[in-house]
């Protein structure tokens, strides 16, 4: 039975490093190979199967005056945006959150859920529902094609996401902590902010991790409420297809692309291990 | 447990600033605005002393928790006014009061270390670091904390952490009541038992008026100076555990405490201090006059009522149902007709195995007209 559930246990491990880790050993590959060995059949081994360049890097840093694409400015333009847009989304959420959770609220038939299902229901409905109403409105603040007007967009995105997380969160933190920070002296504020908020560390953290992915992966609104003056890197990225497709390029921007996203995994991952997350309440 | 090692046990001498704590027609509900109100707490009077032991008691739902959060302040009542030393802080907010309240499951600041705990309540309130240290070592040397002072609070075991709670009641020199809520339900008996023991002692030496909300009644009787039993939103009776015991207000204080139970017949006064069960005439010391022929209740507890030895009143025959032996002492169940009347005997007397006569205390006699004591 040991012997057996080890054998299973590492095969499944091992099956699925390779299923998940596959695609991008070829990204990795693919980077650095010419047009000549993208179509010349599948290789995998520079230098045996086929000669690498570093065209395909090359073109991400060069200015398109050189022939390049120039993903610099986007990418700064990527992080930025879902940097700022998360955070305002984390403290905001976060704040509604815990009112949610804590106090009462009622204006007639509405309650507290309700409003929680407000939130919410801001991720339910299609984004192409959305997309002609923010159009409107940014051209009607003049935040069309700019970072301030992607950076309110993104906000409404995510700060859905950051208060239905936090309210489970704080919803689960037993209220006696509060009561008896209140109890010990503080005034509410010093009570959220000494006692409860250290105690959601693990909850900021995940709510903080949906909002930077989510920011950062999307296209859509991107690719609609900007044209030339701003530009976020998967509009970038798409617009690197050409009729005779790069895939060196390609292959390049979207490792570099899912770069930081897999950084933010791995200090998650790292916290997560250290059982920072797990039993952080009673 | 290490941690738990009682026999060394400094004195620590503190002046200790205390205050009394009334509450004057305190009354409380959750709904107000509904046209009928339910009440969580009725309208209830109550004078709490300095440096005593008091008791909550009652079945879950009755109350207690509403009261303890009204005198912390963390649920403002629907009526009337609480006094701490004569100075009315009913709308001051909780911060403000000087009290402790330990909750029912320990509540610790799970990302600071114990000494960081136990000094929470000094730093909100601007005390001086020297003054800190010695307050916290001081504290942890009587619960037996000192050697986790650097722990990470959240590792400690449940009853350690409960530790922390009371020490953060306690770190604070002034507070007007240390107010617990069923503080060692996750605790395991043993320990309980020491800590419990342990509460009394911090209470001597420290004179730190003490509020314990329980639904155990021996917890309450062992613990308290002064109980306070609750039913339904009600405040039934408030006293020593011997007048409790002896002379229970209504026949729900004589249900619930004691056990077994008190032993309440149905019954009609027959004569001016006499009532008829199950035929016999049993003498009481209550004036009976004007109940003549009304419902009444006779209740006796258990431990009052003996085998007959040489009592020539207050006999009842009854038949011996069962005999247990509990130990220390023999709990006989015997009918008299329908009724059933519970005895605690000494374990050396030998029960006969059919017909006995009880012989009943007239001075140890309660009459109960609509559940409550005359």
């Amino acid at each position: 039975m040991g012997k057996l559930y080890k054998f299973l246990k590492y095969f499944f491990i091992t099956f699925w490093a390779v299923f998940v880790v596959a695609p991008f050993l070829w990204a990795l590959t693919t980077s650095f190979k010419d047009f000549n060995s993208v179509n010349g059949g599948a290789t995998y081994i520079p230098w045996v199967d086929f000669e690498p360049k570093l065209e395909g890097w090359r073109v991400l840093i060069k200015s398109p005056a050189n022939g390049g694409v120039d993903i610099i400015e986007p990418y700064f333009n990527s992080l930025f945006v879902t940097c700022t847009a998360s955070l305002i989304s984390i403290v905001l959420g976060t704040l509604s959150a815990y009112a949610l959770s804590r106090f009462t609220f009622k204006a007639g038939f509405v309650k507290n859920n309700d409003i929680t299902f407000f939130f919410i229901s801001q991720r339910i409905m299609p984004p192409i529902v959305l997309s002609i109403p923010f159009f409107l409105f940014l051209g009607a603040i003049n935040l069309l094609d700019s970072l301030i007007g992607l950076i309110v967009v993104y906000i409404v995105l995510l700060m859905p996401i950051a208060v239905w997380i936090m309210v489970d969160f704080f919803n689960k933190v037993p209220r006696e902590i509060d009561e008896t920070a209140l109890i010990d002296g503080c005034n509410p504020y010093q009570a959220f902010f000494k006692v409860v908020l250290p105690n959601s560390i693990p909850g900021l953290i995940v709510a903080g991790m949906f909002c930077i992915i989510f920011g950062w992966i999307d296209f859509f609104f991107a690719f609609i409420l900007t044209f030339t003056e701003v530009q976020l890197l998967p509009v970038k990225i798409v617009a690197l297809n050409s009729s005779i497709t790069p895939w060196w390029s390609l292959s390049a921007s979207a490792l570099v692309s899912v770069a930081p996203l897999i950084i933010v995994a791995f200090i998650v991952e790292r916290y997560l291990s250290k059982g920072n997350l797990s039993g952080a309440i009673k | 447990m290490h941690s738990m090692k009682m026999e060394f046990y400094p004195l620590l001498l503190l002046e200790v600033l205390m205050s009394k704590i009334d509450l004057n027609n305190i009354s409380h509900t959750y709904n107000p605005n509904d046209p009928e109100p339910t009440y969580a707490l009725n309208p209830f009077s109550m004078t709490w002393e300095n440096g005593k032991r008091y008791a909550i008691l009652g079945p879950s739902g009755c109350g207690k928790t509403t009261m303890l959060n009204i005198v912390s302040g963390l649920v403002k009542p629907s009526a009337g006014s609480i006094l701490f030393d004569d100075k009315d802080v009913t709308d001051l907010k909780t911060e403000d009061r000087n009290i402790a309240q330990v909750f029912q499951f320990p509540v610790i600041y799970n990302t600071m270390t114990v000494f960081e705990n136990l000094a929470f309540p000094l730093l909100c309130r601007d005390f001086e670091k020297e003054k800190i240290n010695e307050r916290v070592n001081s504290v942890a040397e009587t619960l037996n904390l000192q050697s986790f002072l650097k722990f990470p609070a959240r590792k400690l075991t449940a009853d350690q952490k409960q530790l922390i709670s009371l020490g953060r009641g306690l770190v604070r020199e002034d507070v007007a009541a240390v107010l617990m809520d069923e503080p060692l339900t996750v605790i395991d008996p043993d320990l309980k038992f020491r800590l419990r023991r342990k509460l009394k002692e911090i209470n001597e030496e420290f004179k730190t008026t003490l509020v314990y909300v329980t639904h155990d009644q021996n917890e309450a009787m062992t613990f308290a100076d002064n109980i306070i039993v609750m039913s339904d939103g009600e405040v039934v009776q408030a006293g020593t555990p011997k007048e409790l015991f002896e002379r229970p207000n209504t026949t729900f204080v004589g249900y619930f405490i004691g056990s077994p139970a008190m032993n309440l017949f149905e019954t009609e006064a027959s004569s001016n201090d006499c009532v008829k069960i199950n035929g016999t005439l049993i003498k009481t010391n209550t004036n009976l006059s004007k109940l003549k022929d009304k419902k009444i209740k006779l209740g006796i507890r258990s431990e009052f009522i003996n085998l007959a030895e040489d009592q020539k009143d207050n006999l009842l025959s009854v038949k011996v149902d069962k005999v247990e032996d509990l130990g220390n002492y023999k709990l006989l169940t015997a009918k008299m007709g329908e009724l059933t009347i519970k005895s605690k005997i000494n374990r050396e007397t030998e029960v006969p195995s059919s017909d006995v006569k009880l012989h009943i205390p007239a001075d140890k006699c309660c009459v109960y007209e609509n559940e409550i004591l005359i």
